[in-house]
């Protein structure tokens, strides 16, 4: 189980830094810094998938970057079956798989060589790196291209890459930054039934996205992140109440405005 | 970390900019460019030296002798004038006319027994560097001047080895206490530096841009980041991988420069590799390498934290250029004439590398000072280093 708990974290602005009409509007700009998450909450069960939902620049990549211990909270707890993620972050970097938006991959290694290489920076042997890369291709259908190298690749073969890299040492928490974004249908279907058959294997998935769609055939809970504080954290199907149709696009734009009132 | 070592020199060594730095730049690159470039200078020479020059001649029967020396001098070709006036020669030479104008005076006499000193001019382009006409004309005046110098003396009675006695009475034989090493040294040692330094900073330069900006370029340092491993394992991973590629460039350029040298050598008959390689034993050439590394320490982790503070590949470049330049200041200080290696100069870095890599291959080195230089380097790069690490670990610098 993972939970979280009253998460902050402010950027320092660099100095001499002229901000937008759009930026003085926003409440999280104080003077020198920038309060990019002021109040996150939630947590998440095993076998569960969770849904961040949020306009941009709301906080969400932040977030998911502290739950990924890439970037350090200034106050707030992760814990990780009650384990203190802050504490011992590299105990929780094995236990925690991350794609985030803005993945790359090293375009002059192929594709089993750059799942191969991260696999080895968890410590996997050998033998049991090989063995996983096999189930993995073979699940995302991966095998076709796995001598070709990255720089070569269409941009499905690489999301598919990302994705084998980012689980490749099976972890016990999975965190996707908006997986899909930009990906033509076919991938998308893939990344969605990769989600899919983690959440079967048991294995909790939290994932930011756009599309309710996504959210509406996947998730378990709903949390939506707006100006850096969770506006809402419950089931899907509480999250469908806030609208009267049930409409999850509805109920997206009553939290966010019940948020600004 | 040994796992981030590999997996940049296998990555680096797919990367074609990096091999062409690397390897083909000084294996095929540079010995192509300098050998071109000896080849352009040595045939200008000789044609410069095959050149025929036009000249004119006035008062030449006031000096029939050297007049003739000068008509049967293989460089030059004489022509005729009606001018004698010198502003006249000198438009004369500047329209392209002839080349070069002598003028006798009048009043010369050759066998005249009167001692007076005599003044002839001369008028030709003296803006070339290399000043043919004037080298061609020193010595057949010299040659001249000596005639005249013997005759003037047998008319009063002096012959023989009297002449050389009155003519140069005090002869200097010159007896140098350096060894040929060190003459060698002296003019080679500054140039090693010169070359081999630059070279593992170029090394160093474009893998650190690759593996520190490019990695934040490409998205894949924030998956990096979240590996189990310490960022000083991973810092440390990528500073070894820069220390290899600047040691591999100046080490592949001595191999190299020295392979080339000994081809070039042996075909033309020319032994000048042979004796460098000769006067410096194997123990210093290990002891120049040597001193290579913890300078290249320096390069590796400078450019390293500059690379991982930048945004872009872009913008590290923007950073590693000016720096590229800065590089020759304390090299060309170390060339500067009457700048030695004491214990003052061996505490400015790069330029006390340079000048012990100059002491070690004049052999004249002070192992008190060689050990100051390399204790003062490799602190500086250990300070560096520790710096490059802690950078790695701020967010500022890697989430700008």
């Amino acid at each position: 189980m993972i939970e979280i708990r009253q998460l902050a974290k402010a950027f320092a602005l660099e100095k001499g830094q002229k901000l937008s009409e759009a930026e003085l509007q926003d409440v999280r700009y104080t003077g020198r810094s920038f309060c990019s998450v002021r109040d996150v909450s939630f947590n998440c069960e095993n076998g569960q998938v969770i849904g961040l939902l949020g306009p941009n620049g709301a906080g969400k990549t932040t977030t998911l970057r502290m739950l990924s211990t890439a970037l350090k909270p200034d106050a707030g707890a992760i814990l990780m079956d009650g384990k203190d993620v802050l504490r011992d972050p590299l105990l929780a970097r094995r236990r925690i798989g991350f794609l985030s938006s803005s993945t790359g991959l090293y375009g002059r290694l192929t594709a089993f060589e750059n799942v191969a290489y991260f696999a080895r920076l968890h410590g996997m042997t050998e033998a049991a790196l090989r063995q996983r890369i096999d189930e993995l291709f073979t699940l995302l259908d991966m095998h076709s291209f796995a001598s070709r190298r990255a720089e070569l690749m269409s941009s499905g073969m690489k999301q598919k890459t990302a994705i084998a890299r980012a689980v490749v040492h099976s972890p016990a928490l999975v965190v996707l930054d908006e997986p899909t974004t930009g990906l033509d249908i076919m991938t998308t279907q893939t990344v969605l039934d990769f989600i899919r058959s983690l959440k079967m294997a048991g294995t909790p998935v939290i994932f930011s996205t756009h599309h309710l769609d996504e959210v509406s055939s996947l998730c378990d809970r709903v949390v939506v992140i707006n100006q850096g504080i969770s506006a809402f954290n419950g089931s899907l199907a509480a999250f469908r109440q806030l609208s009267a149709d049930g409409d999850l696009r509805q109920a997206f734009m009553s939290v966010i405005k019940q948020e600004s009132v | 970390m040994w796992q981030v070592y590999l997996k940049e020199l296998l990555e680096l060594s797919r990367d074609r900019k990096t091999l062409m730095f690397v390897i083909l730049l000084p294996v095929l690159i540079f010995p192509v460019i300098f050998g071109l470039l000896g080849l352009v200078a040595a045939n200008v020479t000789a044609s410069a030296q095959a050149e025929e020059h036009k000249y004119v001649i006035i008062n030449a029967d006031k000096a029939p002798a050297f007049a003739g020396q000068l008509f049967y001098h293989k460089n030059f070709k004489q022509v005729s004038t009606e001018l004698t006036e010198p502003e006249a020669l000198r438009q004369a030479i500047r329209d392209g006319q002839f080349d070069l104008a002598v003028i006798i005076p009048a009043d010369f006499a050759a066998g005249s027994t009167e001692l007076a000193q005599s003044q002839w001019t001369v008028i030709y382009n003296t803006a070339p560097v290399l000043d043919l006409i004037g080298n061609y004309l020193k010595d057949l005046v010299k040659d001249y001047s000596r005639q005249l110098q013997l005759a003037r003396l047998e008319s009063v009675g002096v012959t023989g080895k009297q002449v050389d006695a009155i003519l140069e009475p005090v002869q200097i034989n010159k007896v140098s206490s350096a060894e040929n090493r060190e003459n060698l040294g002296e003019k080679l040692g500054g140039w090693i530096a010169y070359l081999l330094v630059p070279l593992c900073f170029m090394g160093c330069s474009y893998p650190a841009i690759d593996i520190g900006a490019g990695e934040k370029e490409r998205g894949t340092l924030e998956t990096l980041l979240i590996c189990p491993i310490s960022r000083s394992s991973l810092v440390l991973g990528k500073f070894l991988t820069v220390l290899t590629t600047g040691l591999a460039t100046a080490l592949i350029t001595v191999l190299s420069f020295g392979g080339w040298g000994y081809l070039i050598g042996s075909l033309a008959g020319v032994d000048v590799v042979a004796k460098a390689m000769s006067a410096l034993g194997f123990a210093d050439l290990m002891l120049i390498l040597a001193m290579l590394i913890p300078l290249t320490m320096i390069f590796a982790s400078a450019l390293l934290s500059l690379s991982i503070y930048a945004r872009s590949f872009k913008e590290a470049q923007n950073y590693i250029g000016p720096m590229s330049i800065l590089v020759f200041v304390p090299l060309a200080l170390a060339m500067l004439p009457g700048v030695e290696l004491n214990w003052k100069t061996a505490l400015i870095p790069m330029t006390n590398i340079s000048l012990c890599i100059k002491e070690l291959v004049k052999g004249t080195i002070d192992m008190g000072i060689l050990t100051l230089v390399i204790a003062s380097t490799v602190v500086l790069a250990g300070v560096l280093i520790a710096f490059c690490v802690s950078w790695f670990q701020r967010e500022k610098v890697l989430f700008r």
